[in-house]
This record gives C-alpha cells, structure tokens and sequence, in this order.
C-alpha cells in the first residue's frame, strides 16, 4: 500500500506536535521511523492507523483517502500492546476470527506463525501470565497473521532479549518480502534500521528532517 | 448483651420453622431486588460504556451529573417515585404507588446510575485500548461493542453486584413507595426497620442474618467467578 502525505498537521491545544509538508511510501517497502523522544513518530503513525485524527492536511492510502474497506488491511501494533484476556492461541487467532476465517485454516496459520515465533508452547496458556518478551511476540503475531497491506509498529523489538529480537527482526523482513506489504516501523536502535529497512525517516520536533536510503541517513 | 445472645437463637430457630411470612418476605425482596438490578443493567452498562468511549460536547457536565446521581438518597428517589405515581401524580392513573412494581422503580432509578458508573469509571481506563484494538486488527462498531462486554465481563459483574447489594439493602425508598405492607410490599429491610422500632430485636436479627447470608452467597458466586477467570 503507497502512502502519500500532504500537509499533515496535528496540533494539541496551543502547541503543534507534527507538521508534515509532503512524505511519500512506497509500496511493498520497509521504512524505519527515527527521531528522539517527543519528535512526534508514535503520533504519525497513529494518524495513519486511523486512531487520531489530523489537525489539517491528507494522506491518501493508494490514492484514496482512509474508509472502512481501507481500514481492514491496516493495523498498528503500539508500544503498550493490549493482550485479550484468553488464551495465546485465541489473541493470535482474533483477527482472522474476526475475518470468520475456517476453524482449521485458522488452526494452521496460527500454528505456522507461533513456530515462527518459537511460541507454540505457550498456545494455552493464558496471554496475561506471559512475559514482556513473550507478550510483545504474541502482539506481534497478532498483527501480522492477517497479512495486513500495511503495517505500523511502534518499537516492536524494546525491552526484549536478543534471541526474540531476531526472531522478530527475521518475521518482519519475511512478511516484508513475500507477502509485500509496506511495513512502517519506529525504532531508537539504528543497526537495527540498518539491518531492516529499505529507507529511514528521520522526524525531529514533529518536522521531516531526512528520507532517504538508510546509509544516506544514518551516516 | 445477654439479649443480643437471646435474639440470634431466636433468629435461628426462627429461620429452622420455616414460617411461611418470613420467607414470603425473603422472595419478595430476590424478586424486588433482582428484577431492578436486571433491568438497570440492560439499561447502565450500555450507556456506561457510551459514555466512556464517545467524546462529545457536555461530557464533563454530564459525568458530573452521573456521580451526583450514584449517590442520591434512597429517601428522594422514593419522594420522588411516591409523587409521580401518586392518584393526583402524571403517573396515577397506573395505580402503581404500594406495589412491589413501584419498588422496582424505585430501586431501579437508585441503582442504574450506580451500574452505569462504575461501568463508565472502568471502560474509561481498559475501554479505549480495548477499543483500538479490536479497530486496527479490522474490527467494526458491532465487534467492538462484544469485545469491551468480554474482555470486560469481571468489571461489569462487579458493577451489577455492587447494584444488587445497594438494591436489597434499602429501606428508604421502598417504605415510602411500598408502604411496608404485609403479605404485600413487606421485604427484608422494611421487616427489619419495623421490628426494630416495636423492640422485637430477635426477629430484625433473624432478617439481618438471611440479608448477611444472601449477600454472602452472592459475592463467593462473584469471587468464584473471578478466580475462575
């Protein structure tokens, strides 16, 4: 999914958070989202998502703006991820119950991503007596079962081990490159924007400062 | 204090001979109590919820409002239900006023905003999460309203029992709209004011008892409900 950005603005009160002139994505690419705290990254992706809405200005998802057919292939995994209160299999599952997916091919997706994720142990298991770690993988899986056009994650790999980080980092490229989707993704950790993304945004006081190739940026 | 020792004998043996007024009583208050709590839930948990999750202008003054309302006295409401469906009320017409069904009313308006605020003081903090994200994993207005209700089932229980136990407890409003009146309207806490008044302390203790005993029946149906979650 290509997402154009005009103009966008977004104002709390008295003071402007964002104030994006023109930003473009390109389909089917992995864009790192860089930037220190505050600089307005998790606000952008959330008016992307659909969750806020903007001050003033468009963004147009393959040239049309945000509706309800749209919505159904975006999703946003936030930093502080909600894990339903059932079981890892049922949380991983939702989106495609949602969906009214097959009962068995839902078996078998869900299956194939929690080996993934090395998660199958915990298929049972209630998803509040998980971890940090294990809880950010299920939200995770979540996400992405459902093959969304675009994904939004805001920093899908803080806090966690580095086994789970490559095992994440791993999933993410592998959904990037066979299911081509546009993978929007927040990150404080710039090897791993290296490591990752096709091309780096860097966002500073709510303003682009750069986008471009990530060795370009990240020099 | 050799009274009070006297008075919970009294109470059991009271509760072992199975009189007949005694437990005419005891149903009448489940009845009273539980049709109320059931048609405030149907009525509070969805305007709760509402209220939580849509902006919109006078929110502010009307969660205000909702608060006052939580605790409103059981007296007003009764004064207020009694004048409505009074013969010169708009109401009395219904011939409604010493009815167990302008109890139900009573308790209704006594405890739907109880329900309802509760409801609303929990969606408030879970509701939106809850919310977003069943709207980013492609959910419509209908998926989200079953989503907050299961995800949100101990809360609203809790809401529901915390309305239950203010319903059967009260005396205020339905002495004035009931009117204590035996074989009638007579229920638990009007049995128990009366008695207590005439000095017959065995039989207000023998009705606390069952009021303590159902209460406690009910919040282990909850506690065990929760631990099972």
């Amino acid at each position: 999914m290509e997402i154009n950005i005009n103009g966008l603005m977004k104002d709390y009160g008295e003071r402007t958070v964002l104030n994006i002139e023109s930003l473009l994505f390109e389909s089917n690419k992995l864009y790192g989202i860089i930037g220190p705290n505050g600089a307005g990254k998790s606000t952008l992706l959330r008016i992307i998502s659909g969750l806020e809405q903007s001050t003033k200005g468009e963004i147009l998802y393959n040239g049309c703006v945000l509706n309800k057919p749209i919505l159904k292939h975006i999703t946003f995994m936030s930093q502080r991820h909600y894990l339903l209160k059932t079981t890892v299999f049922n949380n991983i599952a939702y989106p495609l119950t949602l969906r009214k997916y097959h009962k068995k091919i839902i078996e078998n997706m869900v299956d194939e991503i929690m080996m993934d994720l090395q998660l199958f142990e915990l298929k049972d298991q209630l998803a509040i007596s998980l971890s940090g770690g294990e809880a950010q993988k299920v939200a995770l899986a979540r996400a992405l079962i459902f093959e969304p056009q675009l994904l939004l994650l805001d920093e899908p790999t803080a806090n966690i081990d580095p086994n789970s980080i490559k095992l994440i980092e791993k999933l993410i490229l592998k959904r990037n490159k066979e299911k081509k989707g546009t993978t929007l993704m927040i990150t404080h950790n710039m090897e791993q924007a290296r490591r990752l993304c096709d091309e780096v945004v860097f966002i500073e006081n709510g303003k682009l400062k750069v986008q471009g190739k990530e060795k370009q940026v990240l020099v | 204090m050799g009274y009070i020792m006297e008075g919970v004998k009294e109470a059991f043996n009271l509760l072992l001979s199975l009189d007949r007024e005694i437990y005419s009583i005891i149903l009448l208050s489940i009845f009273v109590s539980f049709t109320s709590t059931i048609i405030s839930a149907v009525i509070g948990t969805p305007i709760g919820l509402f209220l939580a999750l849509k902006k919109f202008k006078l929110k502010k003054m009307v969660t205000r409002l909702l608060y006052t309302f939580m605790s409103l006295p059981p007296v007003v409401v009764g004064l207020f239900v009694a004048i409505i469906i009074s013969r010169r009320g708009p109401l009395g017409h219904l011939g409604l006023l010493f009815t167990p069904s302008a109890m139900i009313i009573a308790q209704t308006l006594l405890i739907t905003p109880i329900i309802m605020g509760i409801t609303f003081n929990n969606a408030k903090e879970q509701g939106q999460e809850i919310r977003q994200i069943c709207m980013t994993l492609g959910g419509n207005r209908w998926d989200t309203l079953i989503l907050l209700i299961k995800e949100m089932r101990i809360s609203i229980l809790i809401a529901i029992v915390t309305g239950f136990g203010r319903a059967i407890s009260e005396v205020g409003a339905v002495m004035l709209v009931g009117g204590n009146i035996l074989g009638h309207t007579r229920v638990m806490t009007t049995f128990i004011a009366m008695n207590n008044s005439m000095g017959n302390y065995s039989m207000s203790i023998a009705m606390g008892t069952v009021l303590l005993v159902i209460s406690f029946i009910v919040n282990s149906i909850l506690y065990k409900y929760v631990v099972g979650d």
